[in-house]
């Protein structure tokens, strides 16, 4: 047992390192230091995007060559994701290339593998998820939005909500209820639609952190080709729960989370702050809370390599991750004391702004803060990840 | 990077575990060892078992005696003790006293010591704290010098014949090896919270030869940091130990009472606390892990995984202590239950070699610099 990266990996990390560095635009850098949403604006991910298509599949680091990924190892792949959160890579389509995209290699036809991967692969397209409803939401198989098969189409009717960027998408991926027939899991229909079929009306929603990430999706007898459909009809659920694991375990986020943390003690040190009893203590809990979940990625990352499965950890990453990013949040918050009193409004940010680094660094204290209060909510509460946890390891 | 155990570790892991679940009674040794009076002279089958098993040479090297084995084999001893409230004196005998000799002993003193620890024929405690904390004094006197100085609560040290003596020399530090009943050395034995035994041990210008010096090194401030930092990272193993096991029994617990005529394990709040505890249970194991892995690490890298595995650890063990009184309920506040004896191991665990809190403040002072705030745990991208 060691916490050696072989040789190999080294010069990997290397390479990934230099060619970040010389490719990631400055003005790309400074807009993902200025952004204040949980995930960054599409825009801003694209052009990045583009660069790590052109390098031999990076765009999309999980997948196989196959699907013109890279193909890398999971050792490879941890090191990707940290080289590119210690730089500060802008993110693209996680949507897309981290849920979609697995569904389709494991669940799709050929025609939709044909149609959907590429672009996705490419950039070409951005996704949303159709999941959550008013109705649904740690409830998810409760949804009502109804398709009705009308030929080789189904028309569907209702409403989606919480979805995130749905009005910079042009495609989504929705469940819907297709029987209400027995268990309730058991009438829905995991379905692929473009956004700009008609009877589809977007509205946003404006966080407390003054960004629009999120929107209500509402449809009015849609007509959507059942070629969409992924699986099959009234098998959604299993398609759902397959993603949810991706979308929970699928990013082992250490490194996010610890550039997210430096960011941070640099601004306590560069405020005086190291010595403030309340700060330094806080700092410590946090930073051994990371070092903790950090150890629990790479167990996972361990488990991967030699061909072993995590098993229900991923709920366990989840609720801790979350918290530990709202930790560090806050941290910056009470290191920034009355500076997060200024509020501009505008979003994003770094368009916004012509400031003083340090200046415009403190603007985005507060949103951050307020905006990271949804981690712990979206993608099952941490109340419903300790449901799974009691279950599934406790046997409660 | 590899966290997977291998056969070895397994068959070592089980063979620890069956072997202290069936021979080692905890309330037997507890009661057997006060029978025996403060003073009494410590000879037991446990430890000559310990001794057949190769458990007491298992870190020394093969020309020490030893079967040359790693951090990666003590820790999962030590887990298997926590599991098993073993309160025999292997950590300061063969971990920390046997690992500072290794270390830096000369050959002569290696060849006294080494094989009679892993025999079984010698036992050692440690008359220091934490890093830095010293409390004796070796003034130069003739040949050698004269140690005076005073500690309360030296773990283990009724049982040992001698004692390692962290002691200032000037600015620095070295290591004396003393035996127990040399003149000025008195011993105050007492028990101690967990069940172990302890001593109160006073040096009164004890007179040393330059031979007894470890190493010959009137500077081992480096050798005695790390030989600290090696028992830290064992016994956060330990307490991952205790910590489990408490959360196994809280669990048991709380699927077998019933009240409003059901299980309790069956009240949502209950379930929640139940996982909060595992998940405190993990994130303790992890870390440990982190600080087993890390102890033959750069001094830097190994100071910022041991505070933060101690500092971690301890939070969890409070955390889950006390969240398995209160899950038991009034029963869970008497001695009639085993879980007050690990709540009892885990509050020693803190107060060993530097507190919670003090290892939180060691640990902001190595991460107050943002770059090693941001640099991550493996060994090393792109370093």
């Amino acid at each position: 047992m060691d916490l050696n990266l072989a040789a190999e990996d080294v010069a990997f990390a290397k390479e990934v390192r230099a060619f970040i560095d010389t490719n990631l635009p400055d003005a790309t850098r400074r807009a993902m230091t200025l952004t204040t949403a949980f995930l960054n604006e599409p825009e801003l991910g694209y052009e990045w995007h583009k660069i790590l298509h052109e390098k031999n599949g990076w765009s999309v680091p999980s997948w196989p060559d196959e699907w013109g990924g890279p193909g890398w190892t999971p050792v490879q792949k941890y090191i990707f994701d940290l080289e590119s959160a210690r730089a500060g890579t802008p993110v693209y389509n996680g949507q897309g290339s981290r849920m979609v995209g697995p569904v389709l290699m494991h669940f799709g036809t050929q025609e939709q593998k044909d149609k959907y991967l590429p672009s996705i692969c490419s950039g070409e397209d951005h996704w949303c998820q159709g999941y959550s409803e008013p109705g649904s939401g740690s409830d998810l198989a409760s949804l009502k939005t109804k398709a009705v098969a009308d030929g080789d189409d189904y028309i569907i009717n209702g409403q989606k909500i919480w979805t995130s960027f749905a009005h910079k998408s042009n495609r989504m991926f929705a469940l819907v209820r297709t029987s209400s027939e027995g268990k309730r899991q058991e009438g829905i229909t995991f379905i692929l639609l473009d956004m700009d079929l008609p009877g589809i009306t977007i509205r946003p929603i404006i966080g407390n952190g003054g960004d629009h990430e999120f929107n209500e999706v509402f449809f009015d007898d849609v007509r959507v080709p059942q070629s969409g459909r992924v699986g099959e009809e009234n098998k959604g659920w299993d398609v759902a729960k397959f993603l949810l694991e991706f979308e929970r375990g699928g990013a082992l986020v250490a490194g996010r989370v610890r550039a997210q943390f430096a960011k941070v003690v640099r601004l306590i040190r560069d405020r005086g702050l190291s010595n403030d009893a309340h700060i330094r203590a806080r700092m410590a809990e946090i930073g051994a809370d990371l070092d903790t979940m950090e150890m629990v990625d790479i167990r996972v990352l361990s488990d991967l390599q030699s061909g072993a499965n995590p098993g229900a950890i991923s709920s366990m990453l989840k609720m801790r991750w979350s918290s530990i990013r709202q930790e560090v949040s806050e941290l910056a918050l009470d290191a920034a004391g009355e500076d997060i009193l200024k509020w501009e409004p505008e979003r994003p940010l770094y368009d916004a702004l012509q400031l003083p680094p340090d200046e415009e660094e403190l603007l985005g204290i507060a949103p951050r803060y307020l905006n990271f209060r949804a981690y712990t909510i979206l993608g099952g509460t941490n109340e419903i990840q300790a449901e799974i946890l009691g279950k599934r390891v406790l046997d409660l | 990077m590899d966290l997977q155990r291998d056969t070895e570790h397994n068959l070592l892991a089980d063979s620890a575990e069956r072997m202290l679940s069936e021979n080692y009674d905890f309330s037997t040794r507890h009661g057997n060892q006060a029978d025996q009076g403060e003073n009494a002279a410590w000879a037991d089958d446990m430890w000559r078992q310990f001794a057949q098993l190769g458990w007491l040479a298992l870190p020394f090297a093969e020309e020490d005696g030893g079967l040359g084995a790693g951090m990666v084999e003590i820790s999962i001893l030590a887990e298997a003790f926590g599991r098993n409230l073993v309160t025999e004196p292997y950590m300061t005998t063969v971990v920390l006293s046997g690992g500072l000799i290794a270390a830096i002993g000369t050959p002569e003193q290696r060849a006294d010591t080494l094989p009679a620890i892993g025999e079984g024929t010698l036992r050692l405690a440690f008359m220091g704290g934490g890093l830095g904390d010293i409390s004796v004094d070796a003034a130069p006197s003739g040949d050698g010098y004269k140690l005076s100085g005073a500690r309360k609560s030296v773990i283990d040290a009724p049982m040992a014949a001698r004692l390692l003596v962290p002691a200032r020399i000037g600015d620095s530090a070295g290591i004396f090896m003393i035996d127990c009943d040399a003149t000025g050395v008195t011993l105050r034995p007492h028990r101690t919270l967990d069940g172990g035994r302890a001593a109160d041990v006073e040096l009164t210008g004890v007179n040393v030869s330059r031979a007894q010096l470890l190493g010959g090194l009137e500077d081992a401030s480096d050798a005695l940091g790390a030989a600290i930092d090696r028992t830290i990272a064992a016994l956060s193993a330990d307490a991952a130990g205790a910590i489990g096991k408490l959360v196994e029994e809280t669990l048991e617990y709380t699927k077998t009472r019933e009240q409003f005529g059901r299980p309790i394990s069956k009240f949502q709040v209950l379930a929640h606390r139940l996982v909060a505890m595992k998940v405190s249970e993990e994130e303790a194991r992890a870390v440990a892990t982190l600080a087993v892995l890390s102890a033959e690490a750069p001094a830097k890298m190994r100071r910022r995984a041991v505070s933060s595995a101690k500092s971690k650890v301890g939070r969890c063990a409070r955390f889950v202590g006390q969240n398995a009184i209160q899950t038991h309920g009034a029963i869970g506040t008497t001695a009639d239950l085993t879980i007050g004896n690990y709540v009892k191991r885990l509050m020693v665990f803190e107060a060993r070699y530097g507190s919670t809190a003090h290892h939180a403040e060691l640990y902001a002072a190595i991460i107050a610099d943002p770059d090693t705030a941001g640099a991550g745990l493996l060994l090393s991208p792109a370093a």
